[in-house]
């Protein structure tokens, strides 16, 4: 059956999504990402939407801002503020990982 | 399939105002939310309690769902009755703005494409879905065939949704790393009216590994070596996650010591470096020949560790 055909994946990095393919991934208006992108809440720090090249870390960062701001009704700066904690706490457990120690 | 009763869900009365769901359904939210939470069935609370804030915020679906609770408590044996949503606009619709894919099958008969009379007539691409994959190591640093399995709603002739499981042989890509996503076209949720299928994300996590850990696209094991080894210098053949290699330990090592691999951490165009952190491991001294070993090194070594800072490369 067609279904049990393994399906070729594209990693996220090396296949850039559109715009309107990120905005669709992450279930908000392109709007909504040119804004975060424009006023470096989201992406690299370019603040240029032509520029922008999403990644990985965009998709993840981008669906955490929208929970943020739909579920809670975050302001953006603070939704941001938010994922920047969440990503520290995620970069710190990875490092103790890597150093072969685990949180409780 | 059972009714659900959504006002239990989230802890609040028949009558509660909007205000006092959503302040309800941020209370749950911050204690099950799936970055922070311990509790063991976080991920389905937060399931549940994003599908009754998704109806119960939502006037329409709020009124018309009252309508149907009326007839059903919590837990009762429940099938949607034929046109149960008549004289009710779902103008929010389900699937463009929600992953119908994380919610349960009770509202996917309730609200999904089925019940949703907003998009007749029109054609439009299928939601995107999310899920996390976890994988070996190894897979990372080969590639691999992996099978997912998924929970996807199907519509019948009569407009009602049930969940199927769907299974997905995703051939991994070699060199994928924490945290990266990988999207598989086509595999998200049906369109409507003909429309192009929407994509489908996974996100990558690996699967702890007794022997080795991963921070990007290096990775860390520790070697455990012999005092003399450490001390002396030695060859050793050691297993990599690609393959074994013999090892050179310098002289004068220390616990703690890394060892760097060049190039053969996760493959990649930049690959990543293996380390080996050094633990040098005491043999016991239970026997009368290792005492005496041990007696003679405290005799004829002068050594105090405490006045001794190691010099680790």
């Amino acid at each position: 059956m067609a279904e049990y055909n393994a399906i070729e994946a594209e990693v996220l990095d090396d296949a850039r999504l559109t715009l309107e393919e990120f905005a669709r991934a992450c279930a908000v208006e392109r709007q909504w990402v040119v804004e975060r992108v424009e006023s470096g809440m989201l992406g690299d720090g370019t603040r240029y939407i032509s520029q922008w090249r999403c990644t990985s870390h965009d998709l993840t960062r981008a669906r955490r801002l929208r929970q943020m701001e739909f579920d809670f009704d975050a302001d953006p700066e603070l939704a941001a503020l938010v994922a920047d904690l969440f990503e520290e706490v995620d970069h710190l457990r990875r490092r103790l990982r890597a150093a072969g120690l685990q949180l409780e | 399939m059972e009714f659900k009763d959504y006002y239990q869900t989230l802890g609040v009365d028949r009558d509660a105002a909007i205000p006092d769901i959503k302040k309800a359904y941020r209370k749950l939210a911050r204690k099950y939310h799936p970055d922070i939470s311990k509790e063991p069935d976080a991920a389905l609370r937060m399931q549940e309690i994003n599908e009754a804030k998704a109806v119960l915020t939502d006037p329409e679906k709020r009124a018309a769902y009252d309508q149907l609770g009326e007839r059903y408590h919590a837990g009762q044996d429940f099938r949607p009755p034929p046109d149960w949503d008549a004289g009710f606009e779902f103008s929010g619709g389900g699937f463009e703005d929600i992953d119908l894919g994380e919610f349960s099958d009770f509202f996917a008969n309730l609200f999904g494409r089925g019940g949703s009379r907003t998009h007749r007539g029109h054609r439009m691409q299928g939601g995107d879905r999310h899920a996390r994959i976890y994988v070996d190591l190894e897979d990372a640093y080969r590639g691999a065939i992996r099978t997912v399995t998924l929970h996807v709603p199907q519509t019948d002739a009569q407009g009602h949704v049930s969940v199927r499981e769907h299974n997905l042989k995703v051939r991994l890509p070699k060199g994928i790393k924490e945290g990266q996503h990988i999207r598989l076209a086509g595999q998200g949720h049906p369109g409507i009216g003909g429309g192009e299928p929407g994509n489908l994300y996974l996100e990558v996590h690996f699967t702890p590994d007794p022997d080795y850990r991963v921070e990007g696209r290096d990775v860390f094991a520790t070697l455990r070596v012999a005092p003399w080894e450490a001390a002396l210098g030695a060859a050793i053949d050691v297993p990599t996650p690609s393959g074994q290699v013999h090892l050179k330990i310098p002289k004068g090592s220390q616990s703690g010591r890394k060892l760097r691999l060049r190039g053969r951490g996760l493959p990649g165009d930049e690959p990543g470096d293996l380390y080996f952190v050094l633990e040098v491991v005491l043999p016991p001294a239970h026997t009368d020949k290792a005492r005496r070993l041990y007696e003679s090194m405290a005799r004829d070594m002068p050594f105090n560790p405490r006045q001794t800072r190691p010099t680790n490369g």
